[in-house]
């Protein structure tokens, strides 16, 4: 009855799929025939290579994490979840470029402009439900959108070239210390999962869950609902922008379609390949998302998106609950997916 | 002693419908108050407007003496008056231990320890154990919510409100849909909380042998006014109450 989801053989679970994604780009070395310190300094050829893709795969996993909160989680459809990730690349990428300033300043100015945005998603919040808060959301980030792409900013934000030449710190400089930034975003990802799991499993976390089945419930039982859809805005403003930070660090360019409803699907798009509401089908469904895309483009060339089309046709067909969800469902754990589609019902 | 819920001309208008029309009521502390009335007669629009969930459209509802017409839902449930659906309203995918959980948490002070896991907050792990075996449902207390049959929905719907311990319980048709060999069980429940627990509780109920065998005082409904009110003996005899609802219903013979 009060199981937690943290037992003993799940900690190791994970404390070894961190040591094995910590040793790979040795492995990979290795097999390439090149030696394994290699890694450790400015080495070049496929380990390099792979290491900047799962970077990107861990960057993407981060942000969809943070629409599982809002969406899985808390059931908040928010269409405009792209302006938390495009906020911290910008910003981070303004803080570096036109202000000099260091990692530390960045990141907690990082925190407070992502603490604005989440209040005022939540003055939305306070108004809106279910299609309208979607709607309203969309609007705010398409704002965001245009703004950043009006010739008015470029000296800013490169208007729609977007954000380039921006100068990273020499430590966490992505071409000269990939194994360090590699390491740095492992463990981010692995971090705000934990404390998203974490979350999940308090108190605030249980509400929020109830918030998603059955809002008016919560209410009659005693919960000011707005303030814990609040705190799941909250802690997925920031961690979105942080995952922001880490994408513009490692790029370091940043493109105007970070900020686009299209990224706002493709968060959606992750977390339905891995299941909704399930978190660590959020990591893997970026994980399949990015794979996939780059794979495919280099197997087939242009015909790619046809054939990623065609999978995700398949992986919905088959695995309507996602990856994790459907790999759950003897229990009834996951409920992610039904719950979308009977909410979409109920409000036709 | 003051009543423990009071309402004074509380009024509420749908457009050109007049759901409640100026009811006065007070329900004492510790009685077991009924209302009854024909379908449409504005008594689950009452019951709203007494927690909260609706806004009066004039009027005053007073709570142990202090003024709650215009609290939110959320507020009134904090004061201690804990309310039931007619229809089933729970949370799906949780299991029967955690929608009561949820319930006997909300009104603790713990809803926002952000990352400390909820069990070990050990009062309402507690307090759902007892309820879950309160009402009878401990064999199914991992279950999710959704596959319980109806009749283990309506008492899983009693546990809810009874885990925060509210003093004053509003039971909107609790037996509603429930096969009537059920319906005993369940009422006996009911009633033993109310004695044991020095409760108050308002009920609206359709089964009229349940009204007249368990409450202390009934009030009758018609029309969003109150039509007569009394013990359930000068209710069955009244005659107006027997001409609008009573007649098919219920004759005290």
């Amino acid at each position: 009855m009060t199981k937690s989801t943290f037992s003993l053989s799940n900690s190791l679970g994970l404390l070894a799929l961190l040591l094995i994604m910590i040793a790979l780009p040795f492995a990979i070395a290795l097999f390439d025939g090149q030696s394994p310190a290699a890694v450790l300094g400015s080495e070049t050829g496929s380990a390099k290579f792979i290491q900047g893709l799962l970077i990107e795969v861990f960057i993407l996993a981060i942000y969809a994490l943070s629409y599982d909160l809002v969406l899985g989680v808390t059931g908040l459809l928010s269409f405009g979840h792209a302006m938390f990730f495009a906020v911290g690349a910008y910003w981070t990428g303004i803080a570096f470029k036109s202000l000099g300033w260091g990692v530390g300043v960045t990141l907690l100015a990082l925190v407070a402009a992502a603490v604005v945005q989440a209040l005022l998603f939540g003055v939305v919040l306070a108004r809106v439900k279910g299609i309208t808060f979607a709607l309203v959301t969309l609007g705010l980030a398409s704002v965001f959108h245009i703004i950043i792409q009006a010739t008015e900013f470029s000296t800013y934000t490169g208007a729609d070239v977007g954000l380039q030449g921006v100068v990273v710190p020499e430590w966490i400089d992505t071409v000269d210390q990939r194994f360090r930034f590699y390491v740095i975003a492992l463990l981010a990802t692995f971090g705000f999962y934990l404390l998203y799991r974490r979350f999940v499993d308090s108190p605030t976390g249980r509400v929020c869950v109830a918030i998603r089945e059955n809002e008016e419930r919560a209410l009659a039982l005693g919960y000011n609902t707005f303030y814990f859809k609040l705190i799941a805005l909250l802690l997925a403003s920031i961690t979105a922008a942080f995952a922001g930070f880490l994408h513009t660090v490692h790029q370091p360019i940043v493109s105007p379609n970070v900020a686009s409803l299209g990224f706002t699907v493709a968060a959606l798009l992750m977390i339905l390949i891995g299941g909704v509401g399930t978190l660590s089908g959020a990591i893997l469904g970026a994980a399949v998302f990015r794979l996939l895309e780059y794979y495919l483009e280099r197997w087939f060339g242009p015909s790619a998106s046809f054939l990623l089309g065609l999978i995700y046709i398949g992986l919905v067909f088959f695995l309507p609950y996602g990856i994790i969800g459907t790999w759950h469902i003897s229990g009834f754990r996951l409920k992610g997916v039904t719950w979308l589609l009977e909410r979409g019902r109920s409000q036709n | 002693m003051a009543p423990l819920l009071e309402t004074h001309a509380l009024r509420r208008e749908f457009g050109a419908l007049v759901a409640v029309a100026d009811v006065s009521m007070q329900v004492e502390q510790g009685t077991l108050h009924s209302i009854i009335g024909p379908n449409g007669a504005g008594k689950t629009t009452f019951f709203n407007l007494l927690n909260g969930t609706l806004k009066p459209t004039s009027g005053r509802v007073l709570f142990k003496g202090q003024e709650i017409t215009h609290l939110p839902v959320h507020r009134t449930a904090h004061l201690g008056i804990g309310r039931s659906f007619q229809i089933t309203n729970i949370f799906p995918n949780l299991s029967v231990f955690e929608n009561i959980r949820l319930a006997a948490q909300a009104l603790g002070s713990d809803n926002f320890k952000l990352f400390r896991p909820f069990h070990r907050f050990k009062t309402y792990i507690e307090r759902a154990e007892a309820v879950v075996d309160l009402v009878g449902l401990s064999a199914q207390a991992d279950q999710p919510a959704r596959i319980l049959p109806h009749g283990a929905q309506r008492k899983l719907e009693l546990g809810m409100i009874l885990a925060p311990d509210p003093e004053l319980l509003l039971l909107d048709e609790p037996t509603a849909g429930m096969a009537s060999e059920q319906v005993p069980e369940l009422i006996a429940l009911i009633q033993n909380i109310q004695q044991k627990g020095n409760k108050t509780i308002m009920l609206v109920e359709h089964n009229m042998n349940v009204v007249m065998n368990v409450s202390d005082k009934i009030t009758v409904m018609n029309y969003g006014q109150v039509l007569a009110e009394g013990a359930p003996q000068e209710i069955a005899d009244n005659e107006a109450v027997q001409t609008a609802y009573l007649g098919e219903l219920y004759s005290p013979e």
